[in-house]
């Protein structure tokens, strides 16, 4: 009976593995769809409410913004939505001239009256990214193509914020058709974002079919599209595949033609497979030292001069060979913003000069210093293996570095109190827009909470380069202050940059056009499938 | 059974209010953290600035009046999610624990009849790999080599990603399927379920076979068993009929309790083949500190579990004639 019952359970087996293996060939399609394997995290498409990466992938598809980015990074200001502006002369007014002919995906066309109701939806609903509209105090139209922004202060980087899909144009008649509304009590009278979350009421080439949340988002072309180029797929497939393991095998079997979060781990095993194709870029987070410019806290590597000597004692070259596809940053703006020094503007190693600036500083011998980091991965990087070679680095110049990983937390309590003398961080810009490199400067987020470098012990030439540059709104002038920022900080700053990792992304190989950006990570309107 | 439910809903709530961490961090993006009103606005908006007696008050009157709140992270109702996610729970767990049954029952059977053959101890190796293998790693190496290497079984998610949802009648994709008479989809569910039920049967598989061994070993060992034998009945009777009938009393108990194991092996199972079910869904619950969806979950899962193990004292009855004479 025995034999009777196992042969039964054999036959069960199989019939359900039969049964599964009759469909694995792909269902046939006439149209051209895309599907991207993501590990989704949003909780709104509606742009006033939405402030996530899975969201700013959608909406840079089904919404466009008055002025944008290149594809593949953000170093200059085009025109989108607007075609062209003029900033007063006190930098407190915008004024754009929107574009002619362009409509929304139900055939509306753009009017000012459309870009006036979703600044003050985006302020007056009080949603995630709210505040990114804080420095704006009115939005007028002038007529039905013109429109003026009025800040309540001089904010050069405020065309780079337009850029974000926050500041998304919606259809104003759509929104309040399905109860939106940009009135100041819209905080608790806007019902529209259940509506935005189905559909999309934007001017971008495509549209949002349907989201279920933590299943899919799908994307289909917009029939009304106004711009010249037509996206290549007919619909766009967002699955929401949480586990980047699961993303691998998912991409190697062809179920997906596109994984967003795979560690650089991952993508290098896939890098021997003739159907997987690999973007590297440099990303925008950068890797660099800290050094308090308190004495009491930073003690040796307060000083200038040692601060100069630690900047050309690490060997750059090392760190690019460690990580691929990393490139040295020629400072604490991320490579790829407006105006950044890249791999040629950088420091060199020069060991004699740091060895004559430490003796100059009164440190002929070196000295002993404990350099505190999280110990933690980020994106594939171990600080830990940068805090070795690091500590290799300055022993060549006498500093003998004592290394204190730290739990995350616990060392960035400690860093953001402007506590830590020795440190290794890293920094991701908060605005796509050399205004980020502020963060860096006397009395920054990073240069002045965290390593109390101020107006009173700065050099009063970075002060007021930095007091010139806060204000300066014209384009050209501001990018010829912030190569002069950067070679003076070079010279004299409490950091160290000295690696920006590469950003990695696999796909398969039959599709093309792909380019990472910082802003809205993946824009699927630029993706083909070839063959 | 209603104490029991008061009971867990307060250990949830207040292990869920215990971590050392705070949502605000996991639901803000980061760069308005510094925003104060921001974060007032959130805190009042989600009721997170009451003292917690009020805000375990505010619950359990809700819940009571049928509303289990609304999740910070889907920004639905929590009630509105679990009719979302759990239909493709049901179906896997469904399928997996027939799997689980089967497999655990059968292997426990073979092994016990041969004891200490070769095939025992295939069989015990077997059950060990299914008790303490770790799940995830179980699910990729399946997915590895019966997806991506053979193509024999379907991928991650419940159907080929670029294939539609059946009309939803019960939110079973299988059964929808058939009631559709679409039987390619239907062929396409059953082959994306079919790994990841395997995977967690064989997770609850191995517990059972154990058990299913050791009490039948027992059995097999009693004198009513070799008066069976004496009366000249066949082996196969006397195994199933007197063996395994009694047999079974812990195993079906053993049922009851690895319905919980099942679950916790849901959560992974389900975030490795992108399964949008209960599980995964907890797991995301967590991790964002989402109060309303971990309490809405963890009742869920209470009177779930609770309502099994009813069943299976019920159970009892007929398989047990001593408990029905009492």
């Amino acid at each position: 009976m025995l034999h009777v019952r196992r042969g039964v359970l054999f036959s069960l087996l199989m019939a359900l593995v039969l049964l599964g293996g009759l469909v694995t060939g792909a269902v046939a399609q006439d149209e051209q769809v895309l599907v991207i394997g993501h590990a989704e995290i949003t909780d709104s498409y509606d742009p006033a409410n939405g402030f996530t990466q899975t969201t700013g992938i959608v909406n840079r598809a089904t919404y466009q913004t008055l002025v944008t980015f290149p594809d593949a990074d953000a170093s200059e200001i085009l025109p989108l939505l607007a075609t062209d502006w003029t900033i007063s002369e006190d930098g407190t007014q915008y004024t754009f001239n929107l574009r002619e002919g362009v409509t929304f995906s139900n055939g509306d066309p753009l009017t000012a009256d459309d870009v006036v109701f979703s600044m003050k939806r985006l302020q007056n609903v009080n949603g995630n990214p709210s505040f990114l509209a804080d420095p704006i105090v009115d939005v007028v139209a002038d007529d039905d193509m013109t429109v003026t922004f009025t800040l309540e202060s001089v904010r050069p980087s405020f065309l780079a914020e337009l850029a974000n899909t926050v500041f998304s144009i919606t259809n104003a008649d759509e929104v309040r058709a399905n109860g939106g509304t940009d009135a100041a009590d819209a905080e608790e009278t806007d019902t529209a974002e259940d509506y935005l979350n189905q559909n999309s009421a934007g001017t971008g080439p495509y549209i949002l079919e349907s989201w279920t949340p933590q299943e899919e988002t799908v994307l289909v072309r917009n029939p009304n599209y106004w711009g010249e180029d037509l996206p290549f797929f007919d619909r766009v497939l967002i699955v929401n595949i949480p586990e980047a393991a699961t993303q691998k095998v998912a991409l190697e079997s062809g179920d997906i033609d596109l994984a967003t979060d795979l560690s650089p781990d991952q993508v290098a095993e896939l890098a021997d497979n003739p159907d997987i194709s690999v973007f590297i870029g440099p990303g925008n987070i950068h890797h660099f030292l800290i050094m308090n410019a308190d004495p009491e806290i930073g003690g040796p590597v307060s000083d200038p001069l040692v601060q100069r000597a630690i900047r050309l004692a690490l060997d750059y070259d090392g760190y690019t060979d460690l990580w691929e596809g990393s490139i040295q940053p020629g400072s604490d703006l991320a490579f790829g913003l407006a105006g950044a020094f890249g791999p040629d503007q950088a420091l060199s190693r020069d060991l004699d000069t740091a060895r004559e600036l430490l003796a100059e500083a009164g440190f002929p011998d070196g000295f002993d210093i404990v350099m505190t980091y999280p110990d933690l991965t980020f994106g594939g990087i171990p600080f830990a293996t940068n805090a070795q070679k690091i500590q290799a680095d300055l022993a060549e110049v006498g500093i003998n570095v004592e290394l204190n990983p730290q739990d995350f937390q616990i060392a960035l309590e400690e860093y953001r109190e402007g506590d830590q003398g020795f440190g290794y961080w890293l920094w991701g810009p908060d605005i796509n827009d050399p205004a980020d490199l502020l963060s860096f400067m006397p009395g920054g987020k990073v240069a002045g909470e965290r390593l109390n470098w101020n107006d009173d012990n700065a050099p009063p030439e970075i002060v007021a380069l930095r007091d010139q540059f806060a204000v300066e709104s014209d384009p050209e002038r501001r990018l010829e202050l912030v190569a002069e920022i950067q070679t003076a900080l070079q010279e004299t700053s409490p950091t160290a940059p000295f690696n920006q990792p590469a950003v990695q992304i696999a796909f398969r190989s039959d599709i093309e056009g792909f380019v990472w950006h910082p802003q809205w990570l993946l824009d699927v309107a630029l993706l083909s499938r070839v063959g | 059974m209603i104490p029991l439910l008061f009971g867990i809903s307060l250990v949830a709530f207040l292990i869920a209010n215990a971590i050392p961490a705070d949502p605000i961090n996991a639901n803000l993006p980061p760069n308005a953290l510094n925003d104060e009103e921001l974060i007032a606005a959130f805190r009042a908006k989600w009721g997170l600035d009451e003292p917690l007696h009020v805000q375990y008050i505010t619950y359990i009157t809700n819940v009571l009046q049928g509303d289990m709140g609304t999740s910070i992270k889907t920004r639905k109702p929590v009630a509105d999610d679990i009719r979302q996610f759990l239909p493709a729970t049901i179906e896997l767990a469904t399928l997996s624990i027939v799997i689980g049954l089967t497999m655990g029952i059968s292997f426990g059977v073979i092994s016990a009849v041969w004891q200490n053959t070769v095939v025992d101890y295939f069989v015990r190796v077997f059950a060990l790999i299914g008790v303490s293998f770790p799940v995830f790693l179980l699910a990729l190496i399946g997915l590895t080599i019966f997806h991506s290497e053979l193509g024999l079984v379907g991928g991650p998610g419940r159907l080929d990603f670029i294939v539609r949802d059946p009309p939803k009648v019960t939110g079973l994709f299988t059964v929808d399927a058939l009631l559709d008479g679409d039987f390619d989809k239907f062929r396409n569910a059953l082959s994306h379920l079919i790994l990841p039920s395997f995977v967690l049967g064989m997770f609850v598989s191995g517990i059972i076979a154990r058990i299913t061994r050791s009490s039948l070993l027992e059995v097999l060992n009693m004198d009513y068993m070799r008066t069976a034998r004496s009366k000249g009945l066949s082996e196969r009777v006397v195994v199933i009929r007197h063996g395994l009938s009694n047999a079974l009393i812990p195993v079906v108990t053993i049922i009851g309790l690895s319905f919980g194991n099942l679950l916790a092996g849901a959560v992974l199972t389900e975030s490795i083949f992108a399964w949008p079910g209960i599980g995964r869904y907890m797991f995301r619950a967590s991790t964002a500190q989402d109060f309303p969806a971990i309490m809405g979950i963890s009742m869920l899962i209470a009177v779930i579990y609770v309502i099994v193990n009813f069943v299976v004292d019920i159970l009892y009855y007929f398989i047990d004639p001593r408990i029905r004479v009492a």
